[in-house]
């Protein structure tokens, strides 16, 4: 599902009584984003993008603008009708629920419509196309589960649910065939005699259902006097959710915990339990408001992989909310960076980070942060105090720049080529940490406290002054009035 | 160190629990003790030595009739009354409170005006409001009476100078419940709104992208967060229910109500009205005995079905 945002704004109203002003959370955001696209919307806190997320998810109204998915606007609909799932921050898990009620819960509010199916008649065909084909395996795990010693119908109708796609009503019909107490020889005779009885019971529900006057045709749908398929509102039977449920915690990897309550599981767990409870209604548009912020560092690598995963199975379209950059790069297809309710960047992550278009989205993206000098340009070229270190046609007009510098532009020591173009930094501190070097240096037109390189560990330096080239393309120069970038 | 600091908690505990021991623990062993004492003169406390006499007379209620007899009261009026009280009132004042806490919890105007409007009553004295329920529900000039359309009929008292009209015991009943529930409100109203200020806002946006009705919400959300307040509403009112006795004197007098002559004064007494009743009346001939095996009495019950609430939450209370 395409999803446009067009002009949307949000205007938290103040109180003039009060002298508080009105707040902008959101200011005319236009974003298209592309059908099964992962989005990302980035910026710190406080800069509206949990308000557009809650916008699109429809919780929050806007004041103005529109939202749009694909063809249809969807800016006054309220959000049972958008068919969106949406994952919060702390997950909002039921906590007096189990982790399978938990997923059901959404599907039980839910109608669909469709063509009427004779689904005893499909449930009994399956199991006898499973008892005729895999007979030997479904014995070999019902034997395998066990409880207390005990043949457990729990446990086995668990496995035969994850093993062949069934529900759970089908599968405990299998164990209550009864085809484990059979000896090999009685085993086939058995299975012939139940396949007959289930095709018998097939003709007589068939039979039933015809003399309400419809036939079936071969999917097994209603079909009336006029060759038409009756059509059905309804709410999901059963089994229907069950399959669902199934599928989903199949997805997202829960199966094992679906008897448990949201407290008996982690938090990368409860996480996926979240998500598929979000999924398990099949939305349009998936949702999630700081997925990974609720988890520890090990967790969160492996949870991002996760939702990366899901997303490309499902081929969902997902936006979601951070305010972790890196955890941005990491996932996402694109990502806006957003401050002060306005959108400064969209792009591909490794496209914001080499190319921001203005100082905040350079500051904001990279660890360790990019490292802002005051400068300015002249006669062509670039000086950082005293010091030359550009010199290019474009830089035409002479006035104070800021000049950002990502820590892994600068190399020293034998790297330095052109002595007319370097930077010479106080080395305060020298930090190696395997393959690479961190060094701590101070300059005066530094703005801030600590200048932060990364190099090569094969790279001599020494404390004290050295020389410094940098490379051009991890250089970005922003005008000094409006920060935003010059290109050279 | 920690036994080092042990006196220390000792001695900032010392003045409840002395308090606790002087005026509460000491009086509960003594009722157990006194409940076995035939005569207890309290006055100056002389008695006739050990008895289970009574606990006989009590739980017995057939042993002397006729007019003047005390023992059948507390089997045949003031425990079917006071149970009667407890089933009927607590259900409904706890539905009730769960009903007006949920509205008062979603209305957004006026919200703590109307919390203080519910709270009222429970900063009112009981006597006055019983008084006040007395006139509602007066036979000849009652409001209850006059809005209802049910003219002259005696709800708590005869009318005025009519020998013929006599209360109806079930009337009596019912605006004592009328009265008891209504009085009962405020407190657990105070309480459900307090858990359910403490439910997760998040949880009913979640149950909203969902297409949740509200009154599923309420019904497989808001209530099962919302059990472990009910539980202990539950305990306590029980507990309250069975503890009635203010509200009698309050709508009925001192004499509890006195409908029909051939049963008896005292047709709405309860457990707590006799034990009181028998301190005051006979208190220097074996009253406080009877009082004390009397409480005794109440106290097991109590504790039963405390015991029951428990054992039935463990099931359904998710904490």
């Amino acid at each position: 599902m395409e999803i446009k945002l067009k002009h949307l704004t949000k205007v938290f109203p103040g109180n003039a009584k009060k002298n508080i002003p009105d707040t902008t959370a959101v200011n005319d955001l236009n974003i298209d984003i592309k059908d099964g696209e992962l989005l990302g919307l980035l910026g710190p806190s406080g800069c509206g993008k949990s308000t557009t997320l809650y916008m699109i998810a429809g919780l929050k109204s806007p004041t103005d603008g529109e939202i749009w998915f694909g063809d249809e606007d969807v800016t006054h609909l309220t959000p049972e009708k958008r068919g969106i799932g949406l994952v919060f921050q702390n997950y909002a898990l039921y906590p007096h629920m189990t982790v399978y009620d938990n997923v059901k819960f959404p599907l039980t509010n839910l109608r669909v419509e469709g063509p009427k199916k004779a689904t005893k008649i499909i449930d009994n065909l399956e199991i006898i196309d499973l008892i005729k084909n895999h007979s030997k395996e479904i014995i070999d795990i019902i034997l395998s589960s066990t409880y207390k010693n005990k043949l457990s119908k729990d446990a086995s109708a668990r496995k035969l649910v994850y093993k062949y796609h069934i529900v759970t009503s089908q599968a405990v019909r299998l164990f209550k065939l009864g085809l484990q107490y059979k000896k090999e020889e009685e085993l086939n005779p058995y299975i012939e005699q139940v396949i007959n009885d289930l095709t018998l019971n097939n003709q007589k529900i068939e039979e039933q259902i015809n003399k309400f006057g419809y036939t079936l045709n071969e999917k097994y749908e209603y079909v009336d006097k006029d060759d038409v398929v009756v059509n059905q509102k309804r709410k999901l039977t059963k089994d229907e959710i069950d399959a669902l449920v199934q599928e989903t915690s199949r997805l997202v990897q829960i199966n094992e915990y679906l008897t448990r309550k949201p407290n008996e599981l982690s938090g990368g767990q409860q996480q996926r339990v979240a998500i598929a409870r979000a999924l398990v209604k099949k939305p349009r548009v998936l949702l999630l408001d700081e997925p990974l912020s609720n988890l520890d560092a090990r967790l969160r690598l492996q949870t991002r992989e996760e939702i990366k995963r899901i997303q490309k199975e499902t081929g969902i379209t997902t936006i979601f909310v951070t305010h972790d950059q890196e955890e941005a790069m990491s996932i996402s297809d694109s990502i806006v960076v957003m401050k002060d309710g306005l959108e400064m960047q969209k792009d591909h992550p490794q496209e914001v980070y080499n190319n921001p278009k203005n100082l905040f989205v350079a500051k904001f993206l990279g660890t360790p942060p990019i490292n802002v000098f005051n400068g300015y340009i002249k006669n062509n070229s670039l000086y950082i105090g005293e010091e030359k270190i550009l010199t290019s046609d474009k830089l035409t007009e002479d006035k104070e720049v800021y000049i950002g510098i990502r820590p892994e532009g600068f190399s020293t020591g034998e790297y330095v080529k052109d002595n007319s173009k370097v930077l010479t930094l106080n080395v305060a501190q020298i930090v190696t940490m395997g393959r690479d070097m961190s060094l701590v240096c101070k300059h005066d037109k530094f703005i801030g406290e600590d200048i932060k390189i990364i190099i090569d560990s094969d790279i001599k330096v020494t404390i004290g002054e050295n020389k410094f080239a940098i490379k051009p393309n991890k250089i970005f120069i922003f005008d000094g009035k409006t920060e935003e970038r010059i290109y050279f | 160190m920690e036994s080092k600091n042990n006196w220390k908690a000792w001695l900032y505990l010392a003045p409840v629990i002395i308090l606790m021991a002087v005026f509460t623990f000491y009086p509960i062993l003594n009722s157990f003790y006194i409940s076995f004492l035939d005569n207890y003169n309290y006055l100056n406390g002389t008695f006739d030595g050990f008895t289970f006499d009574n606990y006989i007379k009590i739980l017995t209620p057939f042993i002397q009739s006729g007019p003047g007899s005390y023992y059948e009261e507390v089997m045949q009026i003031a425990l079917p009354n006071t149970l009667l009280l407890t089933i009927i009132t607590v259900p409904i004042s706890i539905c009730l409170a769960l009903v007006i806490a949920i509205c008062l919890n979603s209305i957004k105007w006026f919200q703590k005006i109307f919390q203080t409007i519910f709270f009222l009553p429970y900063v009112t004295n009981a006597i006055a409001i019983g008084m006040v329920f007395a006139v509602i529900f007066d036979t000849d000039y009652g409001v209850f009476n006059a809005i209802f359309g049910t003219a002259n009929h005696p709800w708590v008292t005869p009318a005025y100078g009519d020998p013929n009209s006599k209360v109806n015991y079930w009337s009596a009943v019912f605006a004592l419940c009328f009265y008891i529930i209504w009085s009962s409100l405020p407190y657990k109203i105070l309480i459900f709104v307090g858990g359910l200020q403490n439910i997760d806002k998040q949880y009913y946006e979640a149950a909203q992208v969902d297409a949740t009705p509200k009154w599923k919400a309420a019904w497989k959300i808001t209530i099962p967060l919302l059990s472990p307040q009910i539980m202990y509403v539950m305990i306590t009112s029980f507990i309250g229910a069975f503890k009635e006795y203010d509200s009698v004197i309050g709508l009925f007098g001192t004499t509890a109500g006195n409908f029909d002559s051939t049963t008896g004064p005292k047709n709405m007494e309860t457990m707590v009205y006799f034990i009181y009743s028998q301190i005051s009346d006979r208190a220097t001939r074996g009253g406080v005995g009877l009082a004390s095996a009397a409480a005794v009495f109440l106290f097991i019950i109590i504790m039963i079905f405390t015991a029951l609430q428990f054992w039935v939450g463990k099931k359904r209370v998710h904490y």
